[in-house]
């Protein structure tokens, strides 16, 4: 008899036994895997359709589950309440301003429920609403930057994802521009009452003043330039009087200290009984005499010019004799030909000293 | 023409009702069985000594091979798509719920039904049930309802054996073509599992076993006297059971996704 047929007891005793034995362990690891047993956390959240958030439909933070959603219902006001549970070891998560987001791809690979942990450290109490990110109060929660929401796993809805908010700006900057192209347009036809048409109407009415107000800073340069060059000349002959004055009172034998000396000439001057005004009289007068003198002179240099530019003439014409001799002996040092007589011309005018020999 | 049409619906419909009696009789005698405890639980053990224990090894190679396809494939394929986490479900869908039990049920049409069907025919070929009515024993209850139940619980057992080989046993295979993290591996699978589909394929594999039980011994049954039909009898046993098992597949796959 075969082996398996005599103990076709043990043998089959075996392969049922192991079998339930194995059954059981991995029902049993598949409840502690799957947190059969562990406490979950409940809350709350509206959306707007239920197709693609059925129950059992798993909730995730940065790849990992943290949650499940329980149950949906459609409420009187036409969205859809959702009830989720958050896991026990995920629960710190669940803070003041997280928010739930679904993720659709765009080619038709199904959705995903996110989680994002608000940056509160307020932790969220249970049975809490959490708003979504397509409600207004999410989209507030994500402009105010409250909530940390990762970079997306699919690069597609990671683009996606950056052109919708790039594409509201793109349009909110347009309308500006429109609107302020539009009020620029008003301002300078002169229709708009607002600051910017104040604005432009008070630069139209100054450029309308820029020629004469260009003028009058054109006269008012001349007039300061003027002034300045009086100034300066006033303030040089101040500055060297200062300079004099300086010297003065520095040289200890000078006419301040002795002017200033109680026994010096101002006792002197006071008391000579006009002697020294009158000594000072006869200088002026022989002064007077003098510059007469000097004047005169000068008139007769004045007169005499014209002799003496016949001297300077005459002086030029020796020169070029001079330079002729000199050409002369440079060319021919035996003197050929000798030096070619030149006939003397008299000069048209006649000197001073010939006039005072004569 | 028409009077063979008739007698040929006739003879189908006649041959349908005695099916149906002949199932429920084997579903009360096999109702009483584990209460009269008969002289057919070594029948029984038997059964499952061929139909189970024996199938293992094929069951298990199976198993082994087409998880380690799967994943092989899914972890090539599936990153490309960012969803790398669908590996884990479709080695659930498949393995536990679908190809499961289905392949299970084919390997043991191919070795157990032939078997039941042509070793039944040769005892109706044979004159042993008339042997057995004659000294009283039912031969339903003794033949034929220890060869269900064994077929039952080694079909189930063998499904439980096959999600075991198909989903751990794959990843050995895997680990000498393309190694992946266990705990990783693990994890996820038992993530992925449900509880529900533990529960859909042994309700497959337990009705797979009673049609392929109850087919092939209703066609050793059925046939004449003549040796030459112990043959046929394992083939129309084959091939109906391969037909019913795939349409009560799809009905149990409906009316779970339905």
């Amino acid at each position: 008899m075969k082996f398996r047929m005599r103990h076709a007891d043990r043998i089959v005793g075996v392969f049922t036994l192991l079998a339930f034995v194995l059954l059981v362990g991995v029902i049993i690891l598949m409840g502690a895997n799957q947190r059969w047993f562990a406490k979950n956390y409940t809350y709350f959240a509206q959306f707007p359709t239920a197709g693609s958030v059925q129950p059992g439909t798993a909730i995730f933070h940065k790849g990992f589950q943290v949650g499940t959603i329980r149950r949906v219902s459609l409420n009187e006001a036409g969205s859809v309440d959702a009830e989720f549970s958050i896991q026990d070891s995920y629960y710190h998560l669940m803070r003041t301003h997280s928010l739930l987001e679904l993720v659709t791809s765009p080619i038709g690979l199904g959705s995903q429920l996110l989680l994002h942990a608000g940056r509160s450290l307020e932790p969220l109490p249970e049975e809490s609403y959490v708003p979504t990110a397509d409600s207004a109060e999410g989209q507030d929660l994500i402009e105010l930057e409250l909530v940390d929401i990762p970079p997306k796993d699919d690069t597609i809805t990671r683009l996606l994802s950056n052109v919708n908010p790039l594409l509201e700006s793109t349009s909110k900057t347009v309308t500006t521009l429109n609107r302020t192209l539009t009020e620029l347009n008003r301002a300078l036809a002169g229709q708009s009452e607002g600051p910017l048409g104040d604005i432009i109407t008070d630069a139209s009415a100054a450029v309308a003043r820029l020629p004469t107000t260009l003028d009058e800073i054109n006269s008012l340069v001349v007039a300061a330039r003027d002034s300045a060059v009086t100034l300066l000349d006033s303030a040089n002959v101040i500055a060297g009087n200062l300079e004099t004055m300086s010297a003065s009172f520095a040289d200890p034998t000078g006419l301040v200290t002795t002017l200033l000396d109680p026994k010096g000439s101002i006792a002197t001057f006071l008391d000579d009984k006009d002697a020294l005004y009158n000594r000072v009289m006869t200088m002026l007068l022989e002064a007077e005499r003098s510059v007469r003198s000097l004047r005169e002179i000068s008139a007769s240099l004045s007169a005499e010019m014209p002799k003496l530019a016949v001297v300077l003439e005459e002086g030029k014409t020796a020169l070029v004799s001079a330079q002729d001799v000199l050409e002369g002996l440079k060319n021919n040092p035996l003197l050929k030909g000798g030096i070619t007589e030149r006939e003397e011309q008299d000069s048209l005018y006649s000197s001073m000293r010939e006039g005072a020999f004569e | 023409m028409i009077e063979s049409i008739g007698a040929s619906v006739r003879d189908k419909a006649s041959r349908f009702l005695y099916a149906l009696a002949f199932f429920g009789r084997v579903v009360d005698r096999s109702l009483r069985f584990f209460r009269r405890r008969q002289v057919g639980y070594k029948v029984l053990v038997f059964q499952i000594l061929f139909t189970g224990v024996e199938a293992l090894l094929v069951n298990a190679v199976m198993a082994m091979a087409i998880g380690a396809a799967i994943i092989v494939i899914g972890s090539s394929l599936l990153p490309q798509f960012g969803q790398s986490r669908l590996m884990y479900d479709i080695m659930v869908i498949v393995i536990t719920k679908e190809l499961g039990p289905l392949l299970t049920a084919f390997i043991v049409i191919a070795r157990s039904g032939t078997a039941i069907a042509t070793e039944l025919a040769g005892m109706v070929v044979g004159h042993e049930i008339e042997a057995y009515i004659s000294v009283g024993v039912d031969p339903v209850s003794f033949l034929v309802v220890p060869r269900v139940i064994g077929m039952v619980a080694s079909l189930a057992l063998l499904s439980i054996y096959f999600n075991l080989f198909g989903l751990l046993g794959s990843f050995l295979v895997v680990q000498l073509i393309k190694p992946i993290a266990f705990a990783e591996y693990f994890q996820s699978l038992l993530a992925a599992l449900a509880p529900g589909d533990i529960l859909s394929g042994m309700a497959k594999s337990l009705v797979f076993g009673v049609i392929i039980s109850t087919v092939a011994s209703y066609q050793g049954f059925a046939i004449g006297r003549a040796s030459t039909e112990i043959p046929v009898a394992g083939i129309k046993a084959v091939g109906q059971s391969f037909v019913l098992c795939i349409f009560a597949d799809v009905l149990i796959t409906l009316a779970q996704y339905a």
